[in-house]
């Protein structure tokens, strides 16, 4: 198992007219081959800011990539000019990427076949026609029937869940390193969001892809991650193995998060739910501690005291960020 | 008989296809479907069938002067009299439809080209970029179309060609003022950052992702603007800066004709009848285009 990408640091900020938002603050992480990741936190904690930093799609100004490196293939993603041949040649060919809204990711006025072998050309420099054949196959390949003739449709003759399958096809179009999947399920509804995952999971396997599934829904990375980062205010909090965070949890976060969700087979005295209390912090003025303190039901003198903990490991894989140990409180 | 009934019960099969119907004959039938849009077509089709057959539906040379029979009143030889030279007017009008149509073309053409193009890439790259076309746009709109189009015919001199140049540059702030907010406004969609995550270059985003969505405003502001350019070209001709004698325009026969307005209407009429008609007909079809193209309406109509 080799490292495909391997984030360090990264800190991306934007400036707005009401101060400094430290949208990511701080991030490492990396991807290994043919894996599937989890990156889990709820809505402004940074977990798109972070993916869509690694590919240089963030708008500058406002955002800023402070600091931090990316290394895939031996060279640092972050170095590459944002418009430059030598990113443009990654995205698309190595790194791709979903989108959460699938009714608004296709272009409306170009057909699905324009939009499908726009990437062969332009990456694996087909012609018209091999492009075409390629399409056809790709558009079978993630379940769209009849695919010969739904090539010349326009994106509103889809439904979401078609949509997303076309944009997996394309995503998928130039056999990617890396396909990062922003809450790609998150617009569709439920039956169709499984019949997606299952079908993500089948292909980054058939093409040996690692993907990386950015999420608020932790029942998605539960069946599906090998690993997964838990993010926080622009942090990563916890990470580990998938058994490892939702077994073993370790940071209060985490715990709260877990306790949130419904699970089968509890007994009724558990069966409660119980909501993590207060909100996400304001990203603009962060205090210098511990970010999740104002929630937290763990926490102790010296949370308040010191500045946020580093990530510091407790298992072999298993990372937290907390001065508390919340084995011995439980 | 139960198998009687699960035959005429059996359901037809469930598709999620959408009816199958190209957006140009959606984008047809809605046009069609109002009725002052026809209208509008049916008058452009007649300013171009009249510009371009102009000599042989025109009864007379445009400038064939008649002193024997100068400012005559309608009849049956000259159907709206002569002019103050003995010119037939309904043919100086034919001719004239000529002159209109391709300073109309010619400048819309002119201005939406540049217009749109300094427009695409001001909203495209933003920052400085931006800032400078649009101050300069700002500063050419800050001076009216009309005094922008008369400086410029007073440094050029009259004539088909400079009227041309001086009102597409009047006409440019209007279309890369339009440009630039459609292309803002498109920037700001998913399929743009999708587009953009698949590795497509600057050219390729603005040519195909952008323009191609901010096309239908394009037409409608163009179709209208062709209007606009017609009106202004009768004002320059007017004011006697615009094309010059003796090619015929609508503008310089209004100018002509007025002085004999009590005595001869038909001379200033006519010409102006002939302005709002077509003034007329292309606001009335771009506003049908407009319903026609509106994206919003794109599957459900």
């Amino acid at each position: 198992m080799s490292v495909l990408l391997d984030v360090k640091n990264l800190r991306t900020h934007f400036h707005t007219h009401r101060g400094l938002v430290k949208a990511v603050d701080g991030v490492s992480f990396h991807i290994n081959e043919k894996e599937i990741v989890g990156l889990v936190g709820e809505s402004g904690c940074g977990k798109s800011v972070s993916m869509l930093s690694v590919m240089q799609l963030i708008a500058i100004p406002p955002g800023k990539i402070v600091s931090g490196s990316a290394m895939f293939d031996g060279h640092d993603l972050l170095k590459y000019k944002p418009k430059g041949d030598e990113m443009r040649a990654i995205r698309g060919a190595k790194i791709a990427m979903i989108f959460q809204e699938p009714m608004t990711s296709l272009n409306p006025v170009l057909t699905i076949a324009r939009q499908v072998t726009e990437t062969l050309e332009l990456h694996l420099k087909m012609d018209t026609q091999t492009a075409r054949k390629r399409a056809v196959e790709l558009l079978k390949l993630v379940g769209i029937p009849e695919a010969e003739s739904r090539l010349d449709n326009y994106p509103h003759q889809f439904s979401g869940g078609m949509r997303q399958r076309v944009m997996i096809a394309i995503a998928l179009s130039c056999n990617p390193k890396i396909l990062i999947a922003d809450e790609p399920t998150t617009a569709v509804d439920v039956t169709t969001q499984a019949q997606l995952l299952e079908l993500m999971q089948e292909m980054v396997n058939r093409f040996n892809t690692s993907l990386v599934i950015v999420t608020h829904n932790l029942g998605v990375v539960a069946r599906y991650a090998d690993r997964i980062y838990v993010m926080y205010a622009g942090r990563i909090v916890e990470s580990g193995l998938s058994e490892d965070i939702f077994l073993r949890p370790l940071h209060p976060y985490t715990i709260g998060l877990l306790k949130s969700v419904p699970q089968l087979g509890q007994t009724k005295s558990d069966r409660e739910l119980v909501p993590i209390s207060g909100l996400p912090p304001n990203l603009i003025d962060m205090p210098q501690n511990c970010a999740f303190l104002p929630r937290c039901s763990y926490h102790k003198e010296r949370c308040r005291l010191e500045p946020w903990p580093e990530l510091h490991a407790v298992g072999a894989q298993h990372y937290v960020s907390c001065y508390v140990d919340t084995r011995e409180t439980s | 008989m139960q198998n009687n009934v699960t035959n005429s019960v059996e359901p037809t099969a469930w598709s999620e296809v959408a009816p199958a119907q190209s957006e140009f004959r959606r984008v047809i039938r809605v046009f069609f479907s109002r009725k002052i849009a026809v209208v509008g077509l049916v008058l452009i089709v007649l300013l171009v069938i009249t510009a371009i057959f102009a000599p042989w539906l025109a009864p007379y040379p445009p400038n064939d002067i008649d002193m024997a029979n100068t400012l005559a009143k309608p009849s049956g030889d000259h159907w709206l009299g002569t002019d103050n030279l003995g010119r037939d007017v309904l043919s100086r009008i034919i001719y004239g439809a000529r002159t209109s149509l391709i300073i109309a073309v010619g400048a819309t053409a002119m201005s939406v080209v540049l217009g749109e193009i300094l427009g695409l890439i001001a909203a495209y790259f933003g920052g400085i970029v931006f800032q400078i076309i649009m101050r300069f746009i700002d500063a050419l709109m800050a001076v009216p179309m009309l005094l922008v189009a008369l400086i410029m015919a007073s440094l050029l001199g009259g004539g088909v060609k400079n009227v041309i140049l001086a009102l597409g540059v009047g006409m440019l702030s209007v279309h890369a003022r339009m440009m630039c907010a459609q292309a803002l406004s498109v920037k700001q969609n998913d399929y743009i950052l999708a587009a953009r995550s698949m590795g497509m270059g600057d050219m390729r985003m603005m040519i195909q992702e952008i323009v191609p969505n901010a096309f239908p405003a394009l037409v409608v502001v163009a179709t209208v603007g062709l209007g606009a350019v017609i009106l202004a070209e009768a004002g320059l001709s007017f004011l006697g800066v615009g094309v010059m004698p003796p090619y015929p325009a609508w503008g310089k026969m209004i100018s002509d004709g007025y002085k004999y307005i009590l005595s001869n209407p038909a001379l200033a009429f006519s010409p102006g009848i002939a302005i709002m008609l077509v003034v007329f007909g292309f606001n009335m079809m771009g506003d049908g285009l407009r319903d026609a193209l509106d994206p919003r309406l794109r599957g459900v109509v």
